[in-house]
C-alpha cells in the first residue's frame, strides 16, 4: 500500500491536521502534513518551484 | 505580444505603488515575527517593521488565483477584526462566497448538530492571532487556510499567506478589494466597484 506523502518531509499524510490543496500557482497538488503546517515549514510546488506558505 | 511584453503585463501591479502605500499596506508593527521574515523589507526609525509591498502585490494575485480553484459558496472568510468585516463581508457577497464576521462561534465547522455548522473547503482568516479558532477548526476538519498576516504573526497552520498590514481600515479595504476585483476578473467580469465601495464608515 502506497501512502500519500508530504510534499515537504515525505511523511506519510496519515493523522489528522494534514491537509492537500492545488499549487497556488499551477494547480499541482501540495500535501501537508500536521508538522510541517504547525511548525510552518516551507513546501515547494514539484512542478513550478512555488514556495510557500 | 513579444515576449517582453507578456513580461511587463505580468509585473504590472494591481494598482500603482503609490495606492498601495497610500493605504499603509506595507506599514508593519513593531515587532517581527521569524516566520514573517522573508516578507519584511526593513525596519523604520521609529521601530515599526515595514513589508515589502511588491510580495504583497504578488501575494494578491496568487491568493486570488488559488480560491478561483474552489467553489465559491465553499471558500469560507474570516474575520473578527473591527476594520476588517466590512471589506470582509463585501468580499464575500461579491464574489459568492461565505462569510463569517464578528464572533466565531466554536463548532461552527465541527459541529454538525449546530444550526451555524458550515463545511468550506478553504478558509481565507484576516488575522491569525483574532481568527485562531477558525484556523484550528479548519485545521480538524483538513482544509487548506489561507491568512492575512502581519508582521508580527506566526504562520503555523497557514497553507498561503498574504503578507499585508492586516489592522488598519484602508490597507484591509484596498486588499479585499483587489482580491474581489482579480477573482471577478479571473472570471471574466469586469465590475464597476471602487475601493470606496469597500471602505468601512467611521
Ligand atoms: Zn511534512
Ligand atoms: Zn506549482
Amino acid at each position: 500500500m502506497k501512502f500519500v506523502q508530504c510534499t515537504s518531509c515525505n511523511a506519510p499524510l496519515a493523522e489528522a491536521g494534514a491537509t492537500r490543496f492545488p499549487c497556488p500557482k499551477c494547480g499541482h497538488e501540495i500535501r501537508r502534513c500536521n508538522r510541517c503546517r504547525k511548525q510552518s515549514v516551507p513546501y515547494i510546488c514539484p512542478q513550478c518551484g512555488f514556495r510557500g506558505p | 505580444m513579444t515576449g517582453s511584453d507578456i513580461e511587463i503585463e505580468l509585473c504590472e501591479p494591481l494598482v500603482p505603488v503609490e495606492e498601495y502605500l497610500a493605504a499603509g499596506v506595507h506599514i508593519g508593527t513593531q515587532q517581527k515575527s521569524s516566520d514573517m521574515k522573508p516578507h519584511i523589507y526593513r525596519v523604520r526609525g521609529d521601530g515599526l517593521y515595514i513589508l515589502n509591498v511588491q510580495g504583497t502585490d504578488e501575494r494578491i494575485k496568487t491568493v486570488a488565483q488559488f480560491l478561483s480553484n474552489f467553489e465559491s459558496p465553499k471558500v469560507l472568510v474570516v474575520t473578527s477584526r473591527q476594520y476588517g468585516q466590512y471589506p470582509a463581508k463585501k468580499f464575500a457577497d461579491t464574489i459568492g462566497g461565505t462569510a463569517v464576521i464578528g464572533r466565531f462561534i466554536p463548532g461552527m465547522l465541527t459541529n454538525q448538530s449546530l444550526s451555524h455548522y458550515i463545511e468550506p473547503d478553504v478558509v481565507l482568516v484576516t488575522d491569525p492571532i483574532g481568527d485562531r479558532q477558525a484556523i484550528d477548526e479548519a485545521v480538524q476538519c483538513g482544509i487548506p487556510v489561507v491568512a492575512l498576516c502581519d508582521t508580527n504573526n506566526m504562520t503555523g497552520y497557514v497553507d498561503l499567506v498574504l503578507p499585508t498590514n492586516n489592522k488598519g481600515r484602508k490597507s484591509l479595504s484596498m486588499v479585499y478589494y483587489l482580491l474581489t476585483r482579480e477573482m471577478l476578473r479571473l472570471r471574466g467580469v469586469k465590475t464597476a466597484l471602487t475601493i470606496e465601495d469597500f471602505e468601512t464608515e467611521l
